[in-house]
């Protein structure tokens, strides 16, 4: 086994043609990737403090369905707090997964080759995650179903102009279509670990789940297009999935609320937020899997710009807010808005502000860019910046409206703080699960930007590779 | 179903054995390959995938099923509200537009399904397990008689093994 390494003549090409030199054919994609299924220490540890984070928020829940909403923070009449919050941050995290898959797909942008099945992944199970919280957020659980649309014993339906309802059609179609559109991508690749499978049981499983894939010319053509024309629906989805999110807020006459800025503001929010889970998500495993020379300083390069153009788009719109109130004129939204960066919530505003606007500026430079550690930590801040933005939009607003009688505070309290962690127990849980079970990178997609064997040899080699990468890859023969 | 099967190690090799078969018309051709290749596309000349069809009429029934139900449900139990119309063009927008993406993306995979001939619950005439790892299939059908033919033009072609199968 012998390391590889190559030293940049130029220090930077990110672009949509990201190439991947260390990578050399398709055996190599096939062994190096799916190495990720094999479980190791680290894999049952992180398994284990999430499904402990998990457990703490469903005793927190249980103690809650005992002892009735009055456990949370809720203080009338700020009746929207941690849940709805949490919410909307988990929403928004499952934005990126199909940007990455059908935007960047449209735009034929390479970067997004591997790092997409763990973006689309992770929307899928950050909007189950979101799913929860309405229900949790009513109260009593049981009576879930209200939340489907459909007539009662009298026919009467639920009011379509409601925005209540636009969401659970957004959410349940966009949930509907994240796990299709993640579904449809891995059958070939469930095929490849079939036709690798040495347990019976596994293969039989796995038979099942392929469908019987086989590779074909034809199975590809229609499935090409059938990606293709997903992606294509699935691109106007994500912009209108938060854009209906926002208008749960912007329908509604409340300061801070009422605004036609809401829906680009959600959906730059919910992109930027969502990159930002990647980072946390990918950084780790393209390192502990030894994934390097697959998730290149190039891929994570040319993400960071997205992060850092989302960022920018966020860091306008909050300034646009400030204007909007101060030139508008109406005393309440001003108020407001006065009460939000230097009175009552100026910790949570300030907060906000420095994770969202100040600290991804550092992402000009093109050295942190390329620097994963710092891609990573910040990633951190971003999560951080992203749920303090929802609870920014939704505490104060609620707790300072035109009534003096409607002043009031909110503060979470240790039921409302578990069940937060027990949403990222359910998250990471369900994630860990399919990095375990399925592969993280795209195999079939992969194969397709290596070069095929040819039988006059392929000039693929380091020197003939653009210099493309400047970090040593994985271990490999 | 009898043919022979041609394993390839080589794309080019692939290409080149397709269209010679294409030309001596021996048999319908089916290539294994593990990742899509414009290469045998254009080798085998297929016609255009009906898939998109799929989704132009599912996302149109969607469209009108989105609309229609919220007007429909409107107009069953009046809410009379200042005037204003029973059903509002604008917001029912948004379940027109959602169940247009819903049913037509379901659909889409249901084209893919049909067309791609998947699920399958038989799958190994004519393949083999290596095919998805990095090599390369092509399955010539043909009667008996016309084996020998294709088995040999496979090997001219650089096939590392060359069977038949049924």
């Amino acid at each position: 086994m012998a390391t590889i390494a190559y030293e940049p003549k130029r220090p930077n090409i990110a672009s949509a043609n990201v190439q991947l030199p260390a990578v050399r054919d398709y055996e190599q994609v096939d062994t190096e990737i799916t190495a990720t299924l094999r479980p190791t220490k680290a894999w049952f540890a992180a398994l284990l403090v999430a499904m402990l984070c998990l457990a703490l928020g469903i005793s927190a829940w249980m103690y809650q369905i005992w002892g009735g909403l009055g456990v949370a923070g809720y203080n009338p009449p700020v009746m929207w707090g941690v849940y709805i919050i949490t919410f909307v941050f988990w929403v928004g995290i499952g934005h990126a997964g199909t940007l990455i898959s059908a935007i960047l797909y449209l735009f034929r942008a390479g970067f997004r080759t591997t790092i997409y099945r763990a973006a689309e992944a992770m929307t899928v199970f950050a909007v189950m995650t979101a799913g929860l919280f309405p229900i949790i957020h009513i109260g009593r659980p049981w009576k879930f179903f209200w939340l489907i649309p459909y007539p009662n014993w009298r026919l009467l339906w639920p009011q379509f102009k409601s925005p209540l309802v636009w969401d659970v059609f957004a959410i349940s179609t966009y949930l509907t279509i994240s796990t299709t559109f993640l579904f449809v991508g891995l059958i070939p690749d469930i095929a490849i670990l079939r036709d690798r499978e040495t347990n019976p049981l596994r293969k039989k499983i796995l038979a099942f789940l392929s469908f019987g894939w086989r590779n074909t010319e034809r199975e590809w053509r229609h499935f090409a297009r059938a990606y293709l024309f997903l992606a294509a629906v699935s691109t106007p989805l994500v912009l209108s999935v938060h854009s209906v999110v926002s208008f749960d807020f912007a329908m509604a006459l409340t300061p801070g609320w009422h605004t036609t800025i809401f829906p680009p503001y959600f959906v730059a929010g919910a992109i930027f937020s969502g990159i930002g889970m990647v980072f946390t998500i990918i950084i780790p495993i393209r390192k502990w899997f030894n994934l390097r020379h697959y998730v290149t300083l190039n891929h994570l390069d040319a993400a960071a710009k997205l992060a850092l153009a989302t960022s920018l788009i966020v860091g306008c719109a909050y300034m646009v807010e400030f204007f909007i109130a101060w030139y508008g004129g109406v005393k309440a939204e001003q108020d407001y808005f006065w009460n939000r960066v230097f009175g009552q919530w100026w910790w949570a505003a300030w907060i906000m502000l420095t994770c969202n606007m100040i600290l991804p500026l550092s992402l000009f430079s093109q050295q942190l860019r390329r620097n994963p550690t710092w891609l990573w930590i910040l990633s951190i801040f971003i999560n951080i910046g992203m749920w303090f933005e929802r609870f920014v939009i939704v505490v104060p607003s609620l707790s300072h409206e035109y009534e003096p009688w409607q002043w009031t505070t909110y503060a979470p309290t240790w039921v409302d703080y578990t069940i937060l962690l027990g949403s990222f127990g359910w998250f990471f849980m369900w994630f860990l699960l399919f990095i375990r079970q399925l592969p993280v990178i795209a195999l079939a997609e992969v194969k397709e930007i290596v070069p095929p064997r040819l039988k006059h040899a392929h000039a693929h080699t380091p020197d003939a590779a653009d210099d493309f990468e400047p970090e040593t890859p994985g271990a490999h023969s | 179903m009898t043919g022979v099967l041609g394993h390839f190690k080589e794309l080019d090799s692939a290409v080149e054995a397709i269209t010679e078969l294409k030309t001596a018309r021996l048999g319908d051709v089916t290539v294994f390959t593990p990742t899509p290749r414009h290469e045998f596309e254009h080798a085998v000349e297929p016609p255009p995938s009906p898939v998109r069809r799929y989704m132009l009429f599912g996302g149109l029934a969607g469209c009108m099923f989105g609309f229609w139900i919220a007007i429909w449900s409107s107009t069953y139990w009046p809410l009379v509200v200042g005037g204003k119309a029973f059903a509002s063009w604008i917001p029912y927008t948004i379940f027109g537009f959602e169940v247009f993406v819903l049913v037509g993306a379901l659909s889409t995979v249901a084209g893919l399904f049909i067309h791609a001939g998947i699920p399958r619950l038989t799958m190994m005439v004519g393949y083999d397990p290596r095919f998805s790892n990095g090599d390369y299939g092509v399955w010539v059908e043909c009667t008996p008689d016309r084996a020998e033919s294709a088995g040999a033009l496979l090997k001219k072609h650089g096939a590392v093994e060359v069977r038949g199968e049924r």
